[in-house]
């Protein structure tokens, strides 16, 4: 007789929203194992119908507490691409510094404070600040200095405020510049180069686990690609953004609020993992060498070890960063104001690379400049058929283990791809102590 | 003086704590306060609560009372819930970000909370009428902390 096996996990911890891990084997055949989301769905889309092409990118930098920069870069892209504004050189770099330091913010964060919990077997970050504090505060302190980089060059870290259409609304200056950079290599190199270390000590724990799919992000000329590019499956190569309908093909579900996406197989996976796959030889030595010494290889089929492609790009930004702040300053930075006037009304796309993988907005416009229809596609939403695939792959090879083995592997799993199943509200709760 | 809010301006009552900031920086109610709007990242206020000076930090809460219902509470007073599933990095929540700060030894001796019972949490701009009319009570209240005697 075979295998009997009925694992549900309610309202998974240390994801963001609400999903459900419902695995069922009767008999050694596995009938389920996917990933229920139960948040409700959020109506964004619908909230930008009739706004003003300003905006938008305000709107749609609240979808989300952490990725909020990247939804405004994705956001500003679509108005651009379907108001024909043009935007400068300078622009471009700023907005690549600043989604490198969104970029480092969510990934040093999700290594240390949700990742690393699961490879000592803690269970929450909470024991690793009595025991190891150094490394507490070291995460917090990459944390800080990439938040001042969205704070230097955006108005504020969380919900930036002087990116706008065409533009910004106020240039850092080059002292503000020039001390991000002497910050950068005097405390991020060093604290990145000290991540490697502690990352190698935990990466024996990551589960030895492989599925190859279809890895889908961005992929350009000239960079590692976060903020533009064309979209690149590992199946079928690069496409114009303007094709991302058919290379995410959103369908509904039934046991998911959230809609699923597919292209090429039945799933496909975007994030850290895919963006190393299609990119790793963009990357600098640095990072190439983390790669190395964490065990990262070309071609990475295990999904547990996005975490570690997170902490391997994570060294890119930091250095990629220093290599913009230089090319800024070698150019004088110009007192620009934002193009805004529109020269054409329509429909356009951005695509841009969120640490969670790649995302899509895209805005019709009437010649008023108001938003007639928007579709946004998330990249949790693209990961989910894939992490239902993984599962079903993994419940069976992992059978002979007790059930809680079974259930922290299936928890560890969902937690690499570092979901954000809804947006957050931070509401208190609170107990009076009588 | 540093006055903090907590919270998502575009999930109704959420924003409460960004209502308070903005009345206060337009009437100017607290000259030489230094107002800090943490947004979804509670987290940040480690950067920020300073040691030696009064901490207050506005927010909604869930306190089980009346719609528009104002507290003001020590940390201490209070068993502010640590939620494991909001240990995501948006969750990470003024209740974990406190229990860190005491465990690296950096929370300040002088923090008020100021909680305002929400009556509804999601997507909209905008406070129910009930928690609007409890932003001058917000602010009311931390006057009365400033200046016990007036």
């Amino acid at each position: 007789m075979g295998a009997n096996l009925d694992i549900n996990v309610k309202h998974l911890t240390r994801v963001e929203g609400h999903g459900n891990i419902v695995v069922n084997m009767t008999d050694g055949v596995l009938e389920k194992a996917q990933l229920d989301i139960v948040e409700a769905p959020r109506y964004f889309e619908a909230m930008l119908k009739g706004r003003s092409f300003h905006e938008a990118a305000i709107i749609t930098s609240r979808i989300c507490g952490i990725c909020s920069l990247g939804h405004q870069m994705c956001s500003l892209q679509a108005t651009e691409d379907a108001l024909g504004l043009e935007i400068s050189e300078q622009t471009v770099l700023l907005r690549k510094l600043l989604t490198h330091g969104a970029t480092l913010q969510s990934n040093v964060l999700h290594a240390y404070f949700l990742a690393a919990p699961d490879l000592l077997s803690v269970g929450s970050v909470f024991p690793l600040v009595g025991t190891h504090p150094e490394v507490v505060i070291r995460a917090l302190r990459m944390k800080r200095l990439a938040n001042d980089i969205g704070d230097v060059v955006s108005g504020r870290a969380v919900h930036p405020i002087t990116p706008v259409p065409g533009g910004f609304t106020r240039i850092p200056t080059e002292q503000e510049l020039l001390t991000i950079k002497t910050r950068l290599e005097e405390e991020m190199v060093p604290d990145f180069l000290a991540t490697v270390d502690t990352m190698e000590a935990l990466a024996g724990a990551i589960p030895d686990f492989t599925r190859e799919t279809e890895y889908i992000s961005l992929r350009n000329d000239d960079e590692y690609a976060l903020y533009d590019g064309d979209i690149c499956s590992s199946d079928t190569g690069r496409v114009d953004p303007h094709e991302y309908r058919r290379m995410s093909n959103e369908h509904v579900v039934s046991h998911s609020t959230s809609k699923h996406c597919k292209v090429n197989r039945s799933s496909y996976m975007v994030g850290a993992l895919a963006r190393w796959n299609n990119n790793h030889d963009r990357l600098c030595d640095v990072s190439l060498q983390a790669a190395e010494r964490l065990g990262l290889k070309p071609d990475c089929y295990n999904p547990y070890m996005n975490t570690i492609a997170q902490v391997v790009e994570a060294g890119h930004c930091a250095l990629d960063s220093v290599a913009i702040i230089d090319k800024l300053l070698a150019g004088g930075l110009k007192d620009e104001q934002p193009n805004q006037e529109p020269t054409r009304y329509g429909t356009g796309v951005g695509a841009t690379e969120v640490p969670r993988g790649i995302l899509y907005h895209e805005y019709t416009y009437d010649r008023q400049a108001r938003i007639v229809a928007a579709n946004c596609i998330i990249p949790t939403g693209q990961n989910l058929a894939n992490i239902d695939d993984d599962m079903k792959k993994l419940v069976p090879e992992v059978v002979d283990k007790s059930k809680e083995e079974i259930t922290l592997q299936l928890e560890m799993l969902v937690r690499a791809y570092d979901p954000c199943i809804s947006c957050s509200v931070h509401m208190l709760d609170v107990d009076f102590i009588e | 003086m540093k006055i903090f809010a907590v919270g998502n301006s575009f999930y109704g009552d959420d924003g409460v704590g960004a209502a308070v900031l903005e009345q206060i920086s337009e009437a100017e109610s607290f000259p030489g306060a230094e107002l800090f709007d943490a947004h979804t990242d509670a987290l940040s206020l480690l950067d920020h609560l300073a040691p030696g000076q009064l901490n207050v930090v506005v927010d909604a809460a869930e306190m089980g009372l009346p719609p528009g219902t104002v507290a003001g509470f020590r940390p201490e007073e209070v068993d502010l819930k640590i939620k494991s599933d909001h240990l995501s990095m948006h969750g990470f929540g003024l209740a974990e970000t406190f229990a860190m700060a005491r465990q690296l030894g950096s929370m300040p001796d002088n923090v008020l909370i100021i909680g305002v019972q929400p009556e509804r949490v999601e997507i909209d701009q905008g406070l129910s009428p009930a928690v609007a009319d409890a932003v001058p009570v917000v602010i009311n209240l931390i006057k009365a902390e400033v200046q016990p005697d007036e």
